[in-house]
Formats: structure tokens, C-alpha cells, sequence
């Protein structure tokens, strides 16, 4: 061999060497965010093959698009076309004997009554008139004028989730004021939804973001998924965590859709006891474990569980979050204070001061 | 020198600047990235004074970049919640306007998390 190759041949090696471990060290993450349901999807997938993690993405925002257009409480699925959840309502306002169902939607119906009934009714998502009353039922909120009488004649009429009847794949109401809106319900299921199929096409690690609402699977590399919770009145993070495996995050708060009226902020989370928008908290944030099969799943429970809590006043909080099985929430007060349970404190890195220095690690029910 | 100490010469400096390339990435500039729909409209640098017109879904809406810092100034949605949101100046905070399928979001050398709960 000449003399001059050999130096070079070792340096070529290098090369290619530190080439290799350059590109097997680039991120291997793909992100994608897209509009759906009315919000911001956004999708981050660790570990698969670009070409492949568009495909699965996409995928699962056409499963999202279908839902959206099959659960959507005032847009029809296309046109003259009502959504499922649309035609339903129509028949339970009218009076009229079963109708069919898709077994999803009886799916669906079963386990948010369930979850109705486990929360006291404080979950309701058969309180669809009042929701509209209230003007929340459009894609802008704009300051509505208050109408107490209507309000008050919606709340006597006493629409819950166990006027619903559902049997084979019918369903029928024995009350017609009943009118499902599921908009606090079916983020999370959409969440579950996701996480079943990519873990069904073996996906190890991705995060998944609905409006707010997070799922994780696995981790991102050689760490935990990390979320941060957003400020109630900031335009950033108060707070980070890990999300493992199969947990999921939700959040509830008066400052995502909500309108202002003389100086008062009239949020869309409504107590279905007054049918009142909440005004005494700003945020309740919850985190889920991962769930037995054949109960409500972590997604369903981050975006359903975290409602009651909001909805209590101060004093009750602890005691819904109790019976609704929830160990790890945060509560935000409405001077911005924060109450955690010790559970939840474990889990949270704090990056605003403010929070830190006026935080409480105790049960609610002390506030 | 002979031809090999050339092309060893040659193939050092070469790596030397591949992998500054690389790996030094302590680019001090903190940038905004302007998401429209499910695409990256463009990330600018913050260190300058501009205004970016975005055409969104609904209309068309100002970005203002201005001091290390930026914001929605204008936006044609109707109840303003992106607008309100002001000036964002840390890295990872965010700034999104549902109606008008936009958002922002900061980019620095360090993320404190990979997505955010709201």
C-alpha cells in the first residue's frame, strides 16, 4: 500500500465515524400541529421513521375530523347533514321512541353517565340549553344578555344524564329538555382513542395534545415526557411535570373560552345546581394514572375530572376530588394562589415565583 | 509535505468544520416561530424591530417583533383573547389564535417542556 494512504484511510474512518454518531444523535422527533375539534391538535412522535409518523399522524387526525363531525353539539356534519350527536338531540326534544345509536355513541353515553353519576351530577353533559343560554355554544363568545328567568326555567327543568335510556344501540330521554353537548368529554376520549392506536401499531413514544388535554406514551429519548401548566392569567408556564407512560393531564379554567359583562368574567364551565358560570376559580388542573381496562381511561378522566373540582366552591373541593378517586390536582384560586395536594407538589417543578411563594400544599377544604 | 499530509491537513480542517457546524449551537438569538394551519410560516429572529403581516384563516393579523420580544398587535378574530395575551419574552412561552388557525411560540437554546397543558 502507498505510503501516503494509510494516515488518510484512518482519518476518512473518523470522519465517517463521528458523521454516524452525528446523525444517530439528531432528535429523532417528529411534531405536528394541526387545527381539529375546534382547537390546537399537536402531535409529537419519538423514535419512528419520519415517513412513518406523518402517516400514523395523519391517521389520527382523520379519526379526530370523524368524531368531531359524529359528536359536534351546533354544527351539522355536513351540509344538511346533522351530526349523530345533533339528530340525537332532536329526537330527545321531541319526545320520540328509541332511535338507533352507533355502538360509539352508546359506548360514549354509557360512560359519561357513569362519570355523571359518580360526580354528583356536577359533571352534566346533558345541560346543552343552558350551555347555549350562556352563548357557548358558537365558535366567538361574545357578552350575552343574562336572561335569569330562561336560566332559572332551564335549571328546574332538571335535565340529567340518567333521564337517558340506552338499550341494544337505541337510545330515548324521559325528559325532553335533555340536550347533550359533550364538549367536556370528548377531547379526552378522542385522547384515548389515539394512544389505543398507536400503542396497536407499536408505538412506543409520542405525546399527544387535544386543546390542552395531554396523553403520553413511553418517554421523549432517554427522559420523561415533560408538560408545563399554563398561567390562568399569563401568557406562560407556571409549572413543569412528568408525564409517564399512559398518564394524561387535563385542565379546566375560566380563561380559554369565557366573556367579560360589566367588569365580571363569565367563564363556560356552568354549575348545573345554578346554572351560573363558576366565578370563584381560576384553573383546576388534574393529573390521571393510567386506568384498569373496563373502567373510564386516563384521557376520558383528565378532561371529565378535573369539572367537579372547579365547579365545588372552596370548602367542597377536596371532598369531590375524594369521591371522584382524584389524588394529584391543583387548584387556582382567584387572587392566582395555588393549593396542591402533597401528591401533586411530588410531581411539579415551579418556574414562576409568584406561584412558589404563595403556593399551599394542603386539602382544599382549608382555604 | 507529501500529497497525504496534504489530504490529512485537508480532511481535519474539513471535520473541524463540520463539527463546529454541529455542535456549537450556543446561538445566544432567541427566535419566534409563526405557525399558520399545520405549517411553519417562518421563525425570525427577535433581535429587530418588525412587523409581520400573516394572512390566518379568518383575515389578516400583525405580528409585532420588538425589543428581544414578541406579540399578536392585530388580529382579526373576535375576541381579541391573542391580542390580550402581550408581549412574550421567555422561551417556550406561547401566544394562540384558535379562529384564525395562528400561533407563536418563542425558541431559545433550552425548552422547559415538550408540549403545554392549558
Amino acid at each position: 500500500m502507498h505510503k501516503g494512504f494509510k494516515p488518510l484511510l484512518i482519518v476518512a474512518a473518523c470522519c465517517l465515524a463521528i458523521w454516524g454518531l452525528i446523525a444517530y444523535n439528531q432528535p429523532r422527533l417528529y411534531h405536528s400541529q394541526s387545527y381539529v375539534f375546534g382547537t390546537l391538535v399537536d402531535i409529537s412522535i419519538y423514535g419512528e421513521p419520519e415517513a412513518r409518523a406523518r402517516a400514523l399522524t395523519n391517521h389520527i387526525l382523520q379519526d379526530f375530523q370523524h368524531l368531531h363531525q359524529q359528536l359536534h353539539a351546533w354544527k351539522p356534519a355536513a351540509d344538511n347533514q346533522a351530526s349523530e350527536l345533533s339528530t340525537l338531540n332532536a329526537a330527545f326534544s321531541s319526545g320520540k321512541p328509541a332511535v338507533n345509536i352507533s355502538p360509539r355513541m352508546a359506548e360514549i353515553l354509557f360512560d359519561a353517565s357513569k362519570l355523571s353519576q359518580q360526580s354528583n351530577g356536577l359533571f352534566n353533559p346533558s345541560i346543552g340549553h343552558l350551555i347555549g343560554a350562556w352563548g357557548f355554544q358558537r365558535d366567538e363568545f361574545s357578552a350575552v344578555n343574562i336572561d335569569k328567568e330562561t336560566i332559572s326555567n332551564l335549571v328546574k327543568a332538571n335535565p340529567r344524564m340518567s333521564d337517558i335510556v340506552i338499550e341494544n344501540n337505541t337510545a330515548y330521554s324521559n325528559n325532553p329538555n335533555v340536550k347533550l353537548d359533550l364538549g367536556g368529554y370528548a377531547k379526552g376520549y378522542a385522547l384515548d382513542q389515539a394512544a389505543d392506536y398507536l400503542r396497536k401499531q407499536q408505538v412506543s413514544n409520542a405525546l399527544i395534545n387535544i386543546g390542552g388535554n395531554i396523553i403520553a406514551l413511553g418517554q421523549h429519548g432517554d427522559t420523561a415526557w415533560r408538560v408545563g401548566i399554563q398561567h390562568p392569567r399569563k401568557p406562560t408556564a407556571i409549572a413543569t411535570l412528568e408525564l409517564a407512560d399512559g398518564w394524561a393531564i387535563g385542565t379546566s379554567g375560566d380563561y380559554q373560552r369565557y366573556f367579560m359583562l360589566d367588569g365580571k368574567r363569565y367563564c363556560h364551565i356552568i354549575d348545573p345546581r345554578t346554572g351560573y358560570p363558576v366565578q370563584h376559580t381560576q384553573a383546576v388542573t388534574v393529573l390521571i394514572p393510567p386506568q384498569a381496562a373496563h373502567s373510564s381511561q386516563a384521557g376520558v378522566l383528565s378532561d371529565v375530572a378535573s369539572k367537579p373540582i372547579f365547579i365545588e366552591p372552596w370548602a367542597q373541593k377536596s371532598t369531590i376530588a375524594a369521591t371522584l378517586g382524584i389524588q394529584h390536582y391543583m387548584a387556582i384560586d382567584q387572587a392566582s394562589h395555588a393549593f396542591v395536594t402533597p401528591e401533586m407538589q411530588t410531581k411539579l417543578t415551579w418556574l414562576d415565583a409568584d406561584f412558589k411563594k404563595h403556593l399551599h400544599v394542603q386539602a382544599t377544604a382549608l382555604h | 509535505m507529501r500529497a497525504g499530509d496534504w489530504c490529512v491537513l485537508t480532511a481535519g480542517i474539513v471535520l473541524v468544520a463540520v463539527l463546529f457546524q454541529q455542535l456549537w449551537s450556543h446561538d445566544g438569538a432567541t427566535r419566534v416561530q409563526i405557525r399558520l394551519g399545520d405549517t411553519i410560516y417562518g421563525t425570525y429572529s427577535l433581535n429587530q424591530q418588525r412587523d409581520i403581516h400573516v394572512e390566518g384563516a379568518i383575515g389578516s393579523a400583525t405580528v409585532s417583533i420588538m425589543n428581544g420580544r414578541a406579540r399578536f398587535s392585530k388580529s382579526p378574530c373576535h375576541n381579541q383573547y391573542c391580542v390580550h395575551q402581550g408581549w412574550l419574552s421567555r422561551s417556550g412561552q406561547a401566544a394562540l389564535c384558535l379562529p384564525n388557525q395562528l400561533s407563536l411560540e418563542l425558541i431559545g437554546e433550552t425548552k422547559n417542556y415538550d408540549s403545554l397543558n392549558y
